[in-house]
């Protein structure tokens, strides 16, 4: 009884949200292909219903208002900031391009109430599964980081990683994976989303970690350290693996870089009884059980007991370095890797 | 005038047990001394120990230990609660849902499943037991009485509201007439509290209050009371840890100890009156329920008997205090602990200013998890020993004044750890043995026997079974995921089960049957399917 009333009232909402889902713009026939063009070349930025993903990319709803189609044509060839030009936009797709631009607002507005819904529906799977670790507005909470600040977040679309995430879970770092219905995984994506864009348009300066929030260290206090107290110059070169360091890492993710590099391979050696050697990649240690990777990339196994191994953990060095620290050395620290870009 | 009522119906209760004995599952005094067939509450007894007197397992046969049957879920959720054992019928739980299933052969008897609840589905610890009903929280705040015999729901009554942010997931423990609840939430700045509850109708017994009510001026919120104390009948005391300030990182709008929050505190269990309280972490900021098994241990002290209560607390402290008037003993780190000045004469460690969570953050050990969390530690009365699944780490901690002073007001992010099975001898709190659980940490909780058995798990999802002695290994068995919960042991028809379970399966282990258990079994069963 109770199920048979749940699936009645899961083909209800199902069919809702289909139907505030399909964009109906107000030229159907000519908007087409303006559509396709937006999809092409825009979505990826500006979001799949011009609502923009901010704060690095605005909005283009209304834009026709505030621009006149010269104008916009211009920044589509020429680009603009850290948009790339388009200058290869043949003049149809550009009308078209234009043509959808123009359109009304009314279909993504409508699209944002059914996404609205949506976010409504996946808020309570995600109080319930999520909240816990990432908090209640998604914003970080008991271990898990604040997903209105991820860059995974930020380069979502329409679920394409985010989904990934939730469906895989992250071992490494304990997130369980989670079965969702695709409908249910469409739920939750567009609340993170609207968490996203809450959390971005909240007076009173940004909560969590921001790259500001970690400028206060000493540059040649933190070389000295580097080179000197930390002794990592033993293991690291700031012209060598760490050249532009702060150019692929910054802020928050930089400091735990620096900390404790997660995803760091450990290598061993494996003797077998006949003496064969065997290095590779650790893919799995524990008190019985060793299994390298070889360059090949093949996997194989043994029992501890049966051979014997040596394990070169390089960075457990990190590890032992936490009992070192002080919160001044890791500032310092911090400055100075910020340096190599 | 409320709590002499109380005592008329407690004396009521007493006098109409005899009568009732026939029908009854679980009489609430065999809780007092469980039968070695039993597993009647959520540590098996009032002590918290998890320590068994069985002794058919040994170091010497229990290599050959194996498997007598699973039980699957089916479920993702994974079991993290402790199944009781009645009259040969196990109970346990994953939020939402409850099974019966047979001890002796893991058929599911019958499931009982809530309809969608809101609310955290973080986890559930499982059941109480009062008679012929099972109490079950569900995680929007409800509590349930459910008729041990099919599931069937004999009432719901609200515990806390989930529209505030409350959520449920913490084992009732059952005392005499009185079920023994509490409740979860510090995503908002609400009160603690625990609540007694009448196993008849739900109706309130009585409510202590961990905190104020939010919006009282320079006060704290939270003391969440999410995991199952421990009771002394002969000093009618309820143990009990309390959860974490709130606003959680950020301290500075709640100045002081922040009592009753991180604390452990004894109740009166007829009236919920305040006997004494001990604050673990003063002024804590950095998320340390200290809601871990409050350990009853009767024992020598420094050449005295005392009757102790030990806990190894998440922040990252061992705690021996006199449990007569909460006065402290040993207050010493199990692990790497660097938020701290020291500890006070009293006992109580000093939390140190810096290491208060700010913006350009600062590094935390333990981390957020802390050094234990809520699976259970075993103490063996044999050895001394007090067992912990450990769990050394670092953490970075932030929170500067955009972040506010609602909820977690800050952010954290542990940055390694690793687990490792402790041995701390209780006298002084040195570390006998150690070993080493795996990266990341094991999340298991530990069970100890007389015979000399350690039973916990690693980080990779083997059951281990460690020598009491020395932690050496003795036994391993890969189950497919991390435990997230603490084995349980009981003997049926003379054999002995030992229970763990991992994702959302519940194994059983046993010996092998003899040979001529095995060959009568053979001629007699199943003569039909010839």
């Amino acid at each position: 009884m109770m199920k048979k009333f749940l699936v009645a009232v899961l083909f209800v909402t199902a069919g809702f949200i289909a139907s505030q889902y399909r964009p109906t713009p107000a030229h159907a026939a000519s908007a087409v292909s303006g559509v396709e063009a937006y999809a092409n070349h825009c979505a990826i930025c500006h979001g799949d219903n011009r609502e923009g993903i901010l704060p690095a990319f605005p909005p283009l709803q209304g834009i026709t208002r505030q621009m006149t189609d010269q104008q916009i044509t211009e920044i589509i060839h020429s680009g603009r900031g850290r948009m790339p030009g388009f200058p290869k936009l043949g003049q149809d797709e550009l009308t078209a391009l234009l043509q959808y631009l123009s359109t009304d607002d009314q279909p993504s507005a409508e699209a944002a109430k059914g996404s609205s819904s949506l976010a409504t529906a996946g808020g309570l799977l995600f109080q319930q599964n999520c909240a816990f670790c990432h908090g209640r507005d998604a914003e970080g909470g008991e271990s898990g980081p604040d997903l209105t600040q991820s860059r995974l977040v930020r380069r979502d679309r329409g679920g394409d990683r985010i989904s990934e995430v939730i469906r895989n879970g992250r071992p490494e770092k304990k997130m369980p994976a989670f079965h969702f219905s695709e409908q249910e995984m469409h739920s939750l994506v567009a609340f993170i989303h609207e968490a996203e864009a809450k959390a971005v348009s909240k007076p009173g300066g940004r909560r969590g970690v921001e790259v500001a929030d970690l400028q206060t260290g000493n540059v040649s206090a933190g070389r000295d350290y580097f080179n000197g107290e930390g002794r990592c110059s033993s293991c690291h070169s700031p012209s060598g693996d760490l050249a532009g360091i702060a150019s692929r890492y910054e802020g928050l993710q930089l400091e735990e870089q620096m900390l404790y590099p997660r995803e760091a391979k450990n290598h061993a050696t494996v003797t077998l009884p006949s003496g064969e050697k065997v290095t590779g990649t650790v893919a799995y240690l524990d008190e019985f059980t060793i299994a390298l990777r070889d360059s090949a990339g093949q996997y194989r196994s043994w029992s501890v007991n049966k051979v014997k191994y040596k394990l070169e953990a390089r960075v457990n060095a990190h590890a032992e370095l936490l009992g070192q620290y002080s919160d001044d050395d890791i500032h310092n620290l911090m400055a100075y890797l910020q340096t190599l870009r | 005038m409320k709590h002499k009522i109380f005592g008329a119906a407690v004396l009521l209760g007493l006098t109409v047990l005899p009568q009732s004995l026939l029908s009854q599952r679980l009489n609430p005094a065999d809780i007092l001394h469980p039968a070695a067939d039993s597993w009647p509450s959520y540590h098996g007894d009032y002590s918290g120990r998890r320590h068994s007197p069985l002794t058919q397992v040994t170091p010497q046969n229990v290599s050959n230990l194996s498997l007598a049957w699973a039980f699957q879920t089916n479920q993702t959720a994974q079991i993290k609660s402790s199944p009781l054992l009645v009259d040969g019928v196990l109970y346990f739980t994953v939020p939402e849902n409850v099974w019966a299933v047979d001890a002796r052969s893991g058929h599911q008897i019958w499931h009982y499943t809530s309809p969608p609840t809101p609310g955290d589905h973080i986890g559930n610890r499982g059941v109480g037991m009062y008679r012929e009903w099972l109490y079950f929280m569900l995680p929007d705040g409800q509590l349930v009485c459910l008729n041990a015999r099919n599931g069937s729901v004999r009432w719901k009554v609200q515990i806390a509201d989930a529209s505030k942010g409350y959520w449920t997931t913490m084992a009732p423990i059952v005392i005499r007439n009185h079920v023994i609840v509490g409740v979860s939430g510090d995503l908002d700045n609400l009160t603690g509290y625990l609540r007694s509850v009448d196993p008849e109708t739900g109706q309130t017994q009585w409510q202590w209050n961990a905190t104020p009510p939010s919006g009282t001026p320079n006060s704290t919120t939270g003391g969440m009371t999410w995991m199952p104390g421990t009771y002394d009948p002969d000093l009618n005391l309820l143990y009990w840890g309390t959860g974490n300030p709130t606003p959680v990182l950020n301290g500075a709008v709640r100045p002081g100890d922040d009592l009753y929050t991180c604390s452990i505190v004894a109740l009166n269990p007829d009236t919920g009156k305040l006997a004494w309280a001990f604050s673990v972490s003063p002024h804590d900021t950095h998320d340390w329920d200290a809601v871990e098994t409050p350990v009853l241990v009767d024992g020598i002290f420094h050449g005295e008997p005392r009757k102790m209560l030990m806990q190894t607390s998440r922040n990252g402290y061992f705690f021996v205090l006199d449990r007569t008037n909460g006065k402290s003993l040993l207050t010493v780190p199990y692990g790497p602990v660097n938020w701290t000045l020291g500890v006070d004469k009293d006992g109580h460690p000093v939390p140190n200013p810096d290491k208060e969570p700010a913006p350009d953050g600062r590094l935390i050990a333990p981390d957020e998890g802390g050094l234990t969390n809520y699976r259970s530690p075993s103490f063996d009365p044999k050895t001394g020993l007090f067992i912990v699944d450990a769990h050394p780490s670092y953490g970075i901690y932030f929170a500067k004044p955009a972040d506010g002073a609602y909820g977690w007001a800050g952010a954290d992010y542990g940055l390694w750890g690793k687990g490792t099975i402790e041995a701390i001898d209780y006298r002084t709190g040195k570390i006998r043995w150690k070993h080493e659980v795996g990266e990341g940490g094991s999340g298991a909780g530990v069970l100890t026997t007389d015979s000399g058995l350690v039973f916990t798990g690693d980080a990779y999802g083997n059951l281990m079974v460690l020598d009491s002695s020395d932690g050496r290994t003795l036994w391993h068995a890969g189950t497919g995921a991390p435990m997230q919960s603490s084995p349980i042991t009981y003997e049926l028809d003379g054999r002995q089960y030992v229970l763990t379970s991992s994702g959302g399966v519940m194994f059983a282990w046993a010996l092998p049957q003899s040979a001529n258990e095995r060959k009568l079994a053979a001629t007699t069963a199943h003569p039909q399917s010839r």
